[in-house]
């Protein structure tokens, strides 16, 4: 099996891309800042408004000479009082990632990784919160929950210079008046000067 | 697929340490705290305490010693030198968005440790704490790790190195100022070089 650093300088090859770059682990978040109950939202799409501390991208696609293999996508969603819920409720969703002009993820369900259902994709992992019943509701320092989380079983590539989004999909999710956030993580290459002048 | 041992001999190799092999391959991990509040950590550790402040003199290692980092976690210090779980005292709501420097170069860029948990922490939800009030219910102790898979990156000898970072309220945007107590810590974990007199003298 290939590991994530010889997928990405097989697919940066296939591209031409620059492969000199630091190679290191990525972590590209993006916000949506009060969401309310909606069908579909958009990560990665607008980046208007928001700061360093709910993005850490410009535009949605990797720098010239700079590219990364996906292995996790996060999804959190917290109330405007700090605390985590879960994300849309606890109705089925899905996710979808695009890359370009194809879909390299596709309608995958989101909603067996968190809440109460308890049947997430991977062995490890933690049952996605405790209870609804509890007597105590959660807040911004009392967790009773944590985000979701799905780890891919392959790896996705995002190019240099390729525009990409987030897309989830659900009948009416709750998605509150607070922000939901998205995270993709995994290895990647980053511009190094060093190496390239 | 490479090892970490073979990260370290490949770098060494591009540095030119060629003595870098015949040291003694351990287990390491370095900590220090913000205790200044600058925003900065590792860089003015040769002003901590040690060990309670941190485990290290300078932030730089000495000759024929390294460190592949491998994991990086983050921590809040109060002002009794009690360390304490990040989400715990900032709220769900928080993100730490850092940078991780050495030499001349940043290694890590931008990289987002939320407080609600972060990527590739879902395997273990933490240390479980409980609410003693009237009503007993199990709360999250949520990891603040990156887990550095694929692509340890190597603190060679004797170039120094710190970790930059800024707190963030991630559904308000807002910059989260720290105070003395509940300074941020934070701890390089990997595969450790010690020098190894045995070969080098």
């Amino acid at each position: 099996m290939a590991s994530q650093p010889q997928k990405l300088a097989y697919v940066d090859a296939k591209l031409g891309a620059p492969s000199n770059g630091q190679q290191t682990t990525r972590i590209l978040f993006n916000t949506i800042e009060a969401p309310g109950t909606t069908s579909s939202l958009t990560f990665f799409r607008s980046f208007q408004g928001l700061t360093n501390g709910q993005t850490n991208l410009t535009q949605n696609k990797l720098d010239s000479m700079e590219s990364m293999v996906i292995k996790t996508i996060w999804l959190a969603q917290l109330d405007t009082s700090g605390a985590l819920g879960f994300f849309g409720g606890l109705v089925q969703q899905t996710v979808s990632i695009i890359v370009g002009n194809q879909t390299v993820v596709k309608n995958l369900p989101i909603q067996f990784n968190q809440g109460l259902n308890g049947q997430a994709y991977d062995r490890l992992h933690e049952n996605g919160g405790t209870g609804l019943d509890r007597n105590i509701p959660p807040t911004d320092t009392f967790q009773t929950n944590i985000p979701c989380e799905i780890r891919l079983l392959t790896d996705i590539v995002i190019p240099p210079q390729v525009a990409f989004e987030v897309r989830i999909d659900s009948n009416a999710g709750a998605y509150g008046t607070g922000a939901v956030v998205c995270a993709l993580a995994g290895y990647g290459k980053i511009f190094s000067a060093g190496n390239s002048f | 697929m490479i090892t970490a041992q073979d990260k370290i001999l490949h770098v060494a190799s591009k540095l030119g340490l060629s003595s870098l092999q015949n040291m003694q391959a351990s287990t390491g991990a370095v900590y220090d705290v913000d205790t200044e509040l600058s925003g900065q950590i590792f860089s003015q550790a040769t002003r901590h305490a040690n060990p309670s402040v941190t485990n290290i003199n300078e932030n730089q290692f000495e000759v024929n010693e390294a460190l592949l980092v491998e994991t990086i976690a983050f921590y809040v210090k109060d002002g009794s030198g009690n360390t304490l779980n990040f989400q715990n005292n900032y709220g769900s709501d928080a993100v730490i968005v850092f940078d991780l420097v050495i030499g001349n170069k940043r290694v890590m860029k931008d990289t987002p440790v939320f407080a609600a948990g972060t990527p590739y922490a879902f395997a273990n939800n933490g240390a479980q704490a409980i609410n003693s009030g009237e009503t007993r219910t199990s709360i999250y102790a949520p990891r603040h790790q990156v887990f550095m898979e694929g692509a340890g990156i190597l603190i060679p000898p004797q170039v120094q190195w710190y970790v930059s970072y800024t707190i963030f309220n991630v559904v308000t945007g807002a910059i989260v100022t720290p105070t003395d107590a509940t300074a941020i810590g934070c701890y390089l974990f990997g595969t450790k070089v010690l020098l190894n007199f045995n070969t080098s003298i």
